[in-house]
């Protein structure tokens, strides 16, 4: 139950090396100056390099039509992220790889597709990432009421609308942009699209301001007559029969929300091991207050353990091809709320010395809140859990 | 990372999970009133293996681990907690025996215990360095107490018969309270450092394990009740209020059945930590199982308080089973205690 594969251990000993060298370093730079490092930042190549961490989190696919394709894998990208973020949440969002776009690819797009657009990752010339733009300014959580309009023409589908929350997608290779052909359709209507580098229409409209994670930026684009070519319909026509496209974008959800729900894990763990020197460095070896603060300590690890296992198990349940949403959703739901405990409670045991920039803990309150409104909400996934647990109806 | 039972555990769970529903269930308040489980049920329960599961075989025990306790303990207080206490003789004590330097003594205990001579309890220590002088609730046919007080271990032989008393719950395991004056010392043991700790995380998995499964029924039996029971125009459980509550209790009842087993797949890696993350997972399995148990009783409304409904007894139990073992003061203190260690898994500092 507890073990990792031998290449899993060496990717996240990976992560931890440069962790201290760059990750940390980067993201209170990328704080300081409310901007996230630059594309051409040496870390990012050193990511990026033949046999780095990016290149674990693909392999070769075996058997069936999936064989010789590129296959994204989530339980690694789970690993490294809570352990990334352990280091700094912004930085190890803007790594490169495919990012949500491989979670989407993941879930909706052919043999072929995987392997066309997971290609580039293979060029260790350079970095590259992926994105996916799916939150409108009228449709977060409600993802079921996106308005981007997919209509085709010709060999073409042509998309118009606007995106925002999206992640790395100004410095994307390629963006999978979520729009409906039909919002009267409601989910049956929505269809996914790789919207590739440089494609006339795709605009970014800007960088936003935020109250933290300043290391990775957050875009928002406007979608103007976007052509794009059929074959880069993920899934093809034939996965949108019914209500798959929703149940695709979904899907999509199912591995994203455990995955950033872990990042709670690393912020909290670091959040942990900063109240933990500080007890052992300025704490009285004996009496009430050392007791109160250790057992603060011990409720930080029990809650993150707690979160850790549910994020854990519901990546496994995705990787073994099992139905998770219900997983994802208690691990949306748990650890992100845990994390901000977390933090919270590492700074009273700090004090007052815990508002302060050098210690590092400030940062991590200002981050950690977004964790519970990125992905779903905590409202959206009660609402997740009672439908599935009680039938709550929709209306 | 695998978060699958092996073929034999999921066989094990599954042929518990039949027994528990079509045996034990139907049966809870005949056994409650009789103040114990039938003899065939006992019988099966013994076929289970379910005393001794998680003691290796050179102690006397299965050797299955503790992984496959756990699980078989869950499924079956989902039928019926009740006489779980008085039906695993070895029970909360299990980890006395596995930690006990003097293999002999364990060995031989083991068997009076799988032989049903009398049963063990674990005693652990509210003042470190004094001796605990009575047991205020232990089965009905205890004979042997483990003391456990830090890294010190004692065994006691009892010189009298458990005093019968009512107690809240576990009703069918009967028990009663006894003194330890004159009980004859059988042994004496300085374990080796925090052997003390995974012995009685070993306890407190038990009771986690236990506390997991009622919960769960609670939460079963509870989602069955408020989506057929209509209140204000629709069910009790389509009010947002009442599905967002149920819905964090199924979050936090997955997380403490997560944090029960890998706890146990640690006692059965030899990790050193298993003990504190099983004192850890009793912590958050003890507070989920109080909440849950709760909510199904106030989902029910007054029926909730009538006997005509399992949702009182399993609140009861919640609440008793949070105060074996030494109760939450003593997992505090434990996991305070365990607080700076360095953990592989969790911290930057430790080796991987």
């Amino acid at each position: 139950m507890r073990a990792l594969d031998r290449r899993s251990r060496e990717m996240l000993a990976e992560v931890r090396e440069l962790g201290r060298k760059y990750i940390r370093p980067m993201g209170i730079e990328s704080d300081r100056l409310e901007a996230p490092p630059p594309a051409d930042h040496p870390f990012y190549k050193i990511c990026a390099r033949s046999g780095g961490i990016i290149g674990a989190l693909l392999r070769l696919g075996g058997e069936g039509e999936d064989a010789g394709a590129l296959e994204w894998q989530p339980l690694r990208v789970l690993l490294l992220m809570e352990e990334a973020a352990y280091w700094d949440r912004g930085v190890a969002l803007s790594l490169p790889g495919p990012g949500l776009g491989g979670a989407a690819l993941h879930s909706t797009a052919t043999a072929e597709q995987k392997q066309r657009f997971l290609r580039v990752f293979d060029d260790d010339s350079r970095p590259h990432w992926a994105a996916m733009a799916l939150t409108e300014p009228g449709a977060g959580s409600d993802v079921a009421r996106i308005q981007t309009r997919a209509r085709k023409e010709g060999d073409h589908w042509v998309l118009s609308g606007s995106k925002m929350f999206c992640s790395n997608g100004a410095r994307a290779d390629w963006v999978v942009v979520w729009a409906t052909v039909d919002p009267e359709l409601g989910r049956a209507g929505h269809r996914a699209f790789v919207v590739e580098r440089g494609t006339p229409g795709f605009q970014l409209l800007r960088v936003e301001h935020k109250m933290g994670s300043h290391g990775y930026e957050t875009s928002s684009f406007a979608v103007d007559d976007v052509r794009v070519p059929a074959e880069n319909l993920l899934g093809g026509e034939e996965f949108y029969v019914g209500r798959k496209g929703f149940k695709g974008a979904m899907a999509a959800f199912n591995i994203t929300r455990p995955i950033h729900a872990s990042q709670g894990v690393g912020i909290g763990r670091a959040a942990h091991d900063i109240a933990r020197d500080f007890v052992r460095a300025q704490y009285p070896q004996h009496g009430r207050r050392r007791q109160t603060a250790l057992e603060r300590l011990a409720t930080i690890r029990r809650e993150l353990q707690a979160a850790r296992l549910l994020c854990w198990h519901a990546v496994w349940l995705y990787s073994q091809g099992k139905e998770n949403a219900l997983a994802a959703s208690y691990a949306k739901l748990y650890a992100p709320p845990a994390a901000l405990r977390a933090v919270s409670a590492a700074l009273d045991i700090v004090g007052e010395a815990g508002v302060l920039r050098d210690t590092y803990l400030e940062k991590l309150y200002r981050e950690v809140k977004i964790l519970d409104i990125g992905e779903g909400t905590q409202q959206a996934q009660r609402l997740v859990i009672a439908r599935r647990l009680v039938g709550l109806p929709r209306e | 990372m695998n978060f699958a039972l092996n073929e034999d555990g999921e066989a094990l769970r599954q042929a518990a999970q039949r027994f528990a529903e079509r045996e034990l269930a139907p049966g809870v308040r005949a056994a409650e009133s009789r103040g114990c489980w039938s003899d065939e049920v006992l019988r099966v329960v013994d076929g289970f293996g379910l005393a001794g599961l998680d003691v290796p075989a050179e102690r006397g025990g299965a050797g299955l681990g503790s992984l496959a306790k756990a699980v078989l303990l869950e499924t079956l207080a989902h039928g019926d907690a009740g006489g779980l206490l008085a039906a695993d003789p070895l029970g909360l004590a299990a980890g006395a025996l596995v930690a006990c330097p003097d293999v002999t003594t364990a060995k031989t205990l083991a068997a009076a215990c799988l032989g049903r001579e009398g049963a063990c309890a674990l005693v652990v220590a509210a003042d470190p360095g004094r001796a605990p002088t009575r047991i205020e609730w232990t089965p009905a046919r205890t004979r042997w107490a483990w003391i456990t007080d830090g890294d010190d271990l004692r065994l006691l032989e009892l010189s009298a018969a458990v005093a019968a008393a009512p107690a809240l719950a576990f009703h069918a395991s009967g028990g009663g309270s006894i003194g330890l004056d004159g009980a004859r010392t059988l042994g004496a043991w300085q374990l080796d450092a925090g052997l003390g700790m995974q012995l009685r995380g070993r306890a407190r998995l038990w009771a986690a394990a236990v506390a997991t499964g009622v919960a769960q029924a609670a939460l079963d039996a509870t989602v069955a009740y408020a989506t057929e029971r209509i209140v204000f125009g629709k069910p009790v459980a389509h009010h947002q209020g009442n599905a967002f509550e149920l819905a964090v209790a199924a979050t936090r009842l997955q997380a403490a059945r997560l944090m029960v087993r890998y706890a146990a797949a640690g006692f059965d890696d030899a990790d050193s930590n298993a003990g504190f993350w099983a004192s850890q997972a009793w912590l958050e399995t003890m507070a989920t199982a109080v909440t849950v148990t709760d909510l199904g009783v106030q989902l029910l409304g007054g029926h909730g308080f009538l006997k005509d409904h399992l949702a009182e007894k399993r609140f009861r139990e919640a609440r008793m089973l949070g105060l074996l073992a030494g109760g939450r003061d003593a997992a505090d203190a434990d996991v305070a205690a365990g607080a700076l260690d360095p953990d592989p898994l969790f911290d930057m500092e430790a080796p991987a």
